[in-house]
């Protein structure tokens, strides 16, 4: 059963959502209107009960928007019981509803930026949607703007493990009260010009373990062989049976890209000369980390602030901070 | 400067430079970029016209005709084949991006504005697809429908082009007087034939002239039409049409696309269309209509779109497999079989007296003709449309391979009479053309490849020593050269049968040192 406000919204408008459904059912044949239905039941209408509770007055704009974006998303398959990746179900059930006031004066802008960052975090190998989810339900009620609730989802996309987002999710935490970016960050008592100039001195802030990344395709892992590793600026080129990639990692997430052949034939080897190979011993300046590694066939590469280790012994890649 | 001189110029282009390590650009924004449109700081910026090309196609094919045909394959590494029945024929399930050739090439003639043909039994999406092809150009349906051209029997030059006004026709002293009312399609820039083969001779005449040379006449008057894709369509294309199709408007199709048959499987798309009352091709989002500019500029890119010497050498390797005639000529230069078409020459006799050659090895033994000027520019033009449409700056060998199929499909006749055919794996070649032009390519490679043309080609060091222009070539230098021509054409031609590649490497050899002669001759003269 859906809550009485939805209902009475529903049949107050009711040819009206009737041809909204029947217009999506031109534009996406495959669209499961027993789906859909659910994901009114499911998705939207906790979503209206909330917009009701904040400001009735706007629960009609709210949720014409909400039922058309639930068409879309179920017509493509990414929401309702059969969506891929049920975690856009989720957002909508749990995580949109707390963003209440703001889906009330902008519900367009408010519901696509969370289903798309959804649907984008959950196609991410490697990144965490629960982290994200969690960190906005907690940044939630400081959220006072679109602007605002589009770069705390930037910034914890970063921290949520989308790795090549580090830059610009530095810059756009710059544009949110400090209190509100100090927070995105779980770190309220710190002082933001300093933390800001941490996160951008160095990419394993809060890490200075690294971190391992890969494993065997047969697995479910990455690499089909394993992998070779080259620096570039941006991260690490990796070839593995005859496929190339761009390896992004810092210390949110690791991520990897697609790459060329030319790139990693371009890509650098050089080597810091802070960083020296003894068997399977690695010493990075003062540090001396022992490999768990056959020696011998150990290669290095590294870029400005990231050691790569590889090993034809195996598909894992050791990603150690330089720093 | 002659406009000969262009032709005659060494290229000044320089060899692409290994390009530089891309800087990535990572956007924050990508985060809120979905299926949901966003307000104005959530717009992409505008789509590159590759990607409206591939929007375009993506649409058609997903919404508009239900072609689930995707016999364009490209692999990206290994892909998943399986033998099935009797004839152990292969379904291979295409490991990259692949493209059915129903919806592909007529959008690649579109972005090329060159001539597609469609053949194919009755209602199987010809005459839907070149309207949809219109209806890109931004004409309406009406207007695609109103300016088409259906071929029947009685249609005479002024049902095609366009009558002389009759008041005029009275008054007039002179034939500048009578003005003509040109029929509208001539303005279009997506022009439709509709059942091309059932127009008569005379009719098909004057439509040569508007294909071929862009310009409409009735009466000494001339109407320049504007640069236009071209569709046709013909059920039967092989001389079931009410009259024959003359062979120099045949010639002039560009890319032939056979209309494969519609998969019951599919259905519940055709139901849904009668229950909603929807018809397609008035459905064609606004997105992805081209302006006259943008394919403009659709066209100067895929011109400036490279072809790789590698691939290029396979295609002059391909092509020169099919002209030699041997016995068809008494002198080097005609031995060709154009030269034994013109004479009307028996055939069968004068292969009779061709002997000695494998004639399962030889290629040029499957066809009945060559490949002519015309069909290898196309061959070029639809390569490089292929590879942009890819999103790709240089053709590769597979783009070259996916399109020639559909290029000669109208133009190099098969043999049937050809040993290749009478072999039992090939028999279906007979009937399936495309198949049997893919296999024909792949068979040039391997013998490409065999010959080791890509390390060992002394002919193309030759010729690129020459390309480097003869300014500052001392007589010295001239008369090694010539030795080394002589030379090689001596061991080219020790104890070997003559196959077509070979034939046309003597006929380069030849020239180079006719070249290398006059220059000679006038470095003695000074």
């Amino acid at each position: 059963m859906i809550s009485p406000a939805f209902a009475s919204i529903l049949a107050s408008g009711r040819a009206q959502f009737n041809a909204r459904a029947a217009e999506a059912r031109r534009r996406f044949p495959a669209l499961d209107m027993a789906a859909f239905g659910a994901f009114l039941h499911d998705g939207v209408d906790p979503l209206v009960v909330a917009v009701a509770a904040a400001a009735p007055e706007r629960v009609g704009g709210a949720t014409l928007a909400a039922y058309d974006m639930a068409l879309e998303l179920v017509g493509h398959g990414l929401a309702g019981p059969a969506a891929k990746n049920p975690f856009l179900n989720t957002v909508w059930r749990e995580l949109a509803p707390q963003f209440a006031p703001l889906l009330a004066t902008a519900p367009v802008d408010v519901l696509g930026m969370l289903s798309n960052a959804a649907i984008h975090i959950a196609s991410v190998a490697g990144a965490r949607p629960a982290q994200w989810q969690a960190g906005m339900a907690a940044v939630a009620p400081q959220v006072g703007s679109v602007a605002q609730l589009r770069a705390v989802g930037q910034v914890l996309a970063w921290r949520a493990g989308v790795a090549h987002f580090r830059l610009g999710a530095l810059a756009a935490a710059d544009t949110l009260p400090p209190a509100l970016a100090l927070a995105a960050f779980g770190e309220p008592g710190a002082q933001w010009p300093q933390v800001h100039a941490q996160l951008m001195a160095n990419p394993w802030r809060g890490n200075a373990d690294g971190r391992e990344f890969g494993s065997f395709t047969g697995l479910g892992g990455d690499f089909g062989t394993p992998p070779q590793v080259r620096a570039t600026a941006d991260g690490f080129v990796v070839r593995s049976a005859e496929r190339h990639y761009l390896l992004v990692a810092d210390a949110c997430g690791a991520v990897l890209h697609s790459a060329t052949a030319q790139e990693y034939e371009q890509a650098n080897t050089g080597m810091p000369p802070s960083v020296r190979l003894d068997g399977a011993t690695v010493h990075v300046g003062a540090r001396s980390i022992a490999l768990d590694l056959p020696a011998g066939d150990i290669a290095l590469a590294a870029n400005a602030h990231t050691l790569a280790i590889t090993s034809p012994w195996t598909h894992a890649i050791r990603l150690l901070p330089l720093a | 400067m002659s406009p000969f001189n262009l032709f005659q110029r060494i290229s000044q282009a320089p060899t692409k430079p290994k390009s530089a390590p891309v800087a990535r650009q990572f956007d924050v924004a990508d985060l809120y970029q979905g299926p949901i449109a966003l307000g104005a700081e959530g717009e992409t910026q505008a789509r590159p016209f590759d990607e409206k090309l591939r929007q375009a196609y993506f649409w058609i094919v997903n919404h508009a005709i239900i072609s689930p045909h995707y016999d364009i394959e490209y692999n990206d590494g290994p892909s998943q084949t399986y033998s099935v029945g009797d004839s152990r024929r292969t379904l291979n399930l295409p490991s990259a991006q692949s493209y059915s050739s129903f919806i592909l090439l007529p959008l690649l003639t579109f972005a090329t504005r060159r001539k597609c043909l469609f053949v194919g039994g009755p209602g199987r999406g010809k005459t839907a697809s070149a309207l949809l092809m219109g209806v890109l150009a931004g004409s309406t349906v009406k207007e695609v429908k109103r300016a088409m051209q259906h071929g029947h029997p009685q249609m005479t030059v002024a049902d095609l082009l366009g009558n002389p006004l009759p008041a005029d026709l009275v008054n007039a002293q002179s034939m500048d007087d009578i003005r003509i009312a040109w029929r509208a399609w001539l303005g279009m820039r997506v022009k439709i034939v509709d059942e091309y083969n059932r127009i008569p001779t005379r009719t098909q005449s004057a439509l040569l002239t508007v294909m071929g040379d862009n310009y409409a006449e009735v009466l000494n008057h001339i109407y320049e039409c504007p640069e236009a894709a071209w569709y046709l369509t013909a059920n039967d294309d092989q001389g079931g049409g009410t009259y024959q199709v003359i062979e120099a408007l045949r010639d002039r199709v560009d890319v032939t696309v056979q209309a494969l048959a519609f998969n019951p499987r599919f259905l519940n798309e055709l139901l849904l269309r009668v229950e909603e009352n929807v018809r397609p091709e008035e459905l064609v989002p606004p997105d992805i209509i081209f302006t006259e500019s943008e394919v403009d500029q659709i066209g100067e890119a895929i011109r400036q779109v490279g072809i790789p010497d590698a691939v290029r050498r396979r295609l002059e390797f391909f092509a020169s497999q099919f002209e030699l005639f041997e016995t068809a000529g008494g002198q080097f230069e005609y031995m060709t079989k154009d030269t034994a078409r013109l004479a009307g020459a028996d055939r069968g006799q004068a292969q009779a007296a061709d002997n000695g050659r494998d004639r399962l090895k030889d290629l040029g033994c499957q066809t009945l003709n060559g490949i002519s000027v015309r069909t290898l520019m196309a061959l070029m033009i639809y390569a490089k449309a292929m590879a942009y449409f890819r999103g790709n700056g240089e053709v590769e060998l597979e783009d070259l391979r996916q399109v020639l199929p559909f290029v000669l499909h109208n133009k190099l006749q098969p043999d049937p009479d050809a040993p290749f055919f009478a072999l039992p794996e090939n028999a279906a070649y007979r009937s399936d053309r495309l198949g049997w032009l893919r296999r024909l390519f792949d068979l040039s490679n391997d013998e490409f490849n065999r010959l080791d043309l890509d390390r060992d080609d002394p002919v193309g060091v030759l010729s690129a020593e020459f390309d480097l222009g003869l300014d500052g070539v001392s007589e010295r230098e001239t008369l090694a050269r010539l030795n080394r021509i002589e030379k090689l054409i001596g061991e080219r031609t020790k104890g070997r049968k003559l196959y077509g590649p070979l034939y046309d490497d003597l006929l380069k050899l030849k020239y180079l040192h006719q070249r290398y002669t006059n220059y000679r001759s006038w470095l003695r003269s000074q």
